[in-house]
């Protein structure tokens, strides 16, 4: 629906407006073509803008791309890294809204002596180099024996997550009143009702924005990871850094790069899908 | 039907006194209006009766039992917000009957109550539409229904005709006094507008700057205001300092008779009343009439029904209304007679 109005529309713009969209789409997209090329090359070597053999070309010497066979076999460790990106954004993002929630509401609603100062120091996990935030981790991770395992790690990324999601779940909050909740309360509804009928529901659009936000800068975090997985823990981007450490972009790299980026575009659709339609859709926005 | 006492009720904000002692008897089924300029106390009294809000000194009471303790689900009132608050992610239905689905009432009896109070105000049209998609009148409607279908014992409201435009507003107030009257609520609803706190009130409070001023019907709070300020609220513009003396009252620009003076010695230093449009204005004075002076049209302000006059009457100015049948051009010579039992006493104030 949306993009059929947009095609429609396009020949309408001046040739100004247009290059404009055409360089930030060729901006946004550019950087995956070379991926997608790679992965499906038999033979590229520079300076060849193309590859100079496709693998179509190649077909009765391997069934299926090389990047492709190899990516999608054991010896990558590909699902391995997909399983625990997966369990450790999950992880983060619940964890992240069951501290961000309630504290976001205190945030909003609540005036109380530092709470400028408070704010402002909200953002310093992302002024401060996550190097020097990642070693000093470590050494406090090392002495307790959280080096290398699962809590160390999500531990560790919801230090970038949580000024984020507070910020986003503040200003939702600073949008719906405390009078919905105080005629909830007044209608006879006890406090477990009107999270689950009236804070949640009218939060929902934040909510998930925050969550899928959260989601993906977890699944993205590559320097902690390396630091506080010490080897032991590989998630997609590790992996990633691994096979191009060397300096080269080969067809695997490329390939794990395209998987890598697949989760992202999936929860970026949906996303879309869910503001737009389940929440907006219903009589929000007024 | 709920009896509703404050007694010596304070309310501060850390530093700041939002209410400073309160005392309102409100008698059960009784239509009361909390009038008073804005910043002065009124949505601060109602939050307290519901119980969103703990006075910091004094007690509430219902039928003469203290509920300080009582939370607010259990206190059984209704409110309706100044600015509605439907959430606006049900529909009207959802809306009217969510004070119903969370008390776990059953859901054939949801259903009944629902289609009765959708009847009642008139939304049975609307009832799949989202608050987004009405207009003012409709979402008030919803609000008042929300809240009826709990059958309040206590029913308030928080200037529910603020938003509205001047038609649907009367159309609201008959609609509400029709509603009270029919469930027989105690209510207690907040304005700033003084004629519709005396069209739609049994009793009105006054509240000024976190005090209550009056708690009268709304003719004791028009006639005979216990205080000046009071009465400039409630539209006073000719407020008269004099000297009571034998039967009358001397004032800079005449002796005027009055009733009977009474609580006030003769002596006593007083400020009177006389409503502008209790005052008759005469182009030709009339033989032997009381209080009749003479004096000169300054303005006429045209306002449709009325003319508003100033006629100076010697160095006083003096404010008259008369029906604008005939309208006098600025500089016409009238007289004008103050009727002797319109005149209204207050004792001086200091400051
Ligand atoms: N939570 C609060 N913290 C501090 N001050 C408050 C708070 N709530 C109200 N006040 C102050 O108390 C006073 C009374 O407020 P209230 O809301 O009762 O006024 P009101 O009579 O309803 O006014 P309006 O007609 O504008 O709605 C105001 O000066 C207001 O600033
Ligand atoms: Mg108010």
């Amino acid at each position: 629906m949306a993009g059929r109005k947009v095609t429609n529309t396009f020949n309408r713009l001046s040739p100004f407006q247009r290059f404009y969209l055409i360089a930030v789409a060729a901006l946004i997209v550019g950087p995956f073509a070379p991926l997608i090329i790679q992965s499906l090359a038999f033979r590229w070597a520079w300076p060849n803008l193309l590859p100079s053999v496709w693998w179509l070309e190649q077909r009765e010497k391997s069934p299926i791309p090389l990047a492709w066979d190899y990516v999608l076999s054991p010896y990558s460790r590909i699902y391995e890294a997909t399983i625990n990106t997966m369990a450790i954004g999950l992880a983060v993002t619940v964890i992240c809204l069951a501290i961000c929630l309630p504290a976001a509401r205190v945030l909003a609603r609540e005036r109380f002596r530092g709470k400028n100062s408070f704010e402002f120091f909200l953002s310093l996990p992302l002024i401060v180099p996550e190097a020097a935030i990642g070693i000093a981790l470590l050494m406090i991770f090392i002495n307790l024996g959280l080096a290398g395992s699962y809590v160390g790690i999500i531990i560790a990324h919801l230090i970038p997550t949580i000024p984020y999601m507070v910020r986003m779940l503040t200003a939702v909050y600073q949008g719906l009143g405390r009078e919905f909740e105080e005629q909830a309360m007044i209608l006879g509804a006890n406090r477990w009702q009107i999270l689950r009928m009236v804070t949640l529901p009218m939060l929902m659009p934040g909510v998930v924005a925050g969550a899928l936000f959260t989601f993906l800068v977890s699944s993205n975090i590559f320097l902690l990871t390396f630091f506080l997985g010490q080897g032991k823990i590989i998630t997609l981007p590790t992996l990633l850094f691994s096979k191009i450490s060397g300096g080269t972009l080969d067809a695997s790299a490329a390939g794990i790069t395209l998987i890598v980026s697949l989760p992202g575009i999936i929860l970026l659709v949906i996303s879309e899908r869910f503001i737009k339609e389940e929440a907006f859709g219903k009589g929000f926005g007024n | 039907m709920t009896q509703v006492q404050l007694n010596a009720v304070r309310k501060e904000f850390g530093s700041f006194v939002a209410l400073e002692h309160i005392d309102l008897d409100i008698q059960s089924g009784e239509l009361v209006a909390l009038l008073g300029p804005s910043g002065c106390g009124k949505t601060t009294t109602l939050r307290m009766i519901s119980g969103l809000d703990n006075p910091t000194n004094g007690e509430i009471l219902f039928d003469g039992n203290d509920v300080s303790d009582v939370p607010v689900r259990d206190r059984n009132v209704g409110m309706v917000f100044q600015r509605y608050a439907l959430f606006p992610h049900m529909s009207v239905e959802k809306n009217i009957t969510f004070g119903l689905r969370v008390r776990d009432i059953p859901a054939s009896e949801v259903s009944e109550r629902l289609e009765e109070i959708l009847d009642i105000v008139q939304l049975t049209a609307f009832r799949d539409r989202f608050p987004a998609q009405l207009s003012g009148g409709q979402m008030q409607r919803v609000a008042i229904a929300r809240t009826l279908i709990t059958k309040p014992s206590v029913l308030m409201m928080d200037e529910p005709l603020a938003n509205l435009d001047t038609n649907l507003r009367g159309e609201m107030r008959r609609f509400i006094r029709e509603l009270q009257q029919r469930f027989n609520i105690t209510t207690i609803f907040v304005t700033h507008d003084q004629v519709e706190a005396m069209e739609l009130s049994d009793r009105v409070a006054v509240l000024f700057d976190g005090r209550l001023e009056q708690f009268d019907t709304p003719d004791g709070i028009y006639h005979r205001p216990d205080k000046t300020s009071v009465a400039k609220f409630m539209g006073a513009s000719n407020i008269i300092d004099g000297v009571v003396g034998d039967g009358g009252l001397k004032t800079a620009f005449a002796d005027l008779s009055i009733g009977d003076g009474g609580a006030f010695g003769a002596g006593s230093q007083v400020k009177a009343m006389v409503r502008s449009e209790a005052i008759r204005l005469l182009k030709e004075p009339e033989a032997g009439a009381q209080n009749q002076l003479s004096g000169t049209i300054r303005t006429a302000d045209f306002f449709g029904a009325t003319v508003s006059y100033v006629v100076q009457v010697g160095d006083y100015e003096l404010n008259v209304d008369e029906h604008s049948t005939e309208m006098l051009e600025p500089d016409t010579p009238v007289y004008l007679q103050l009727p002797s039992d319109r005149i209204w006493l207050f004792p001086d104030e200091k400051g």
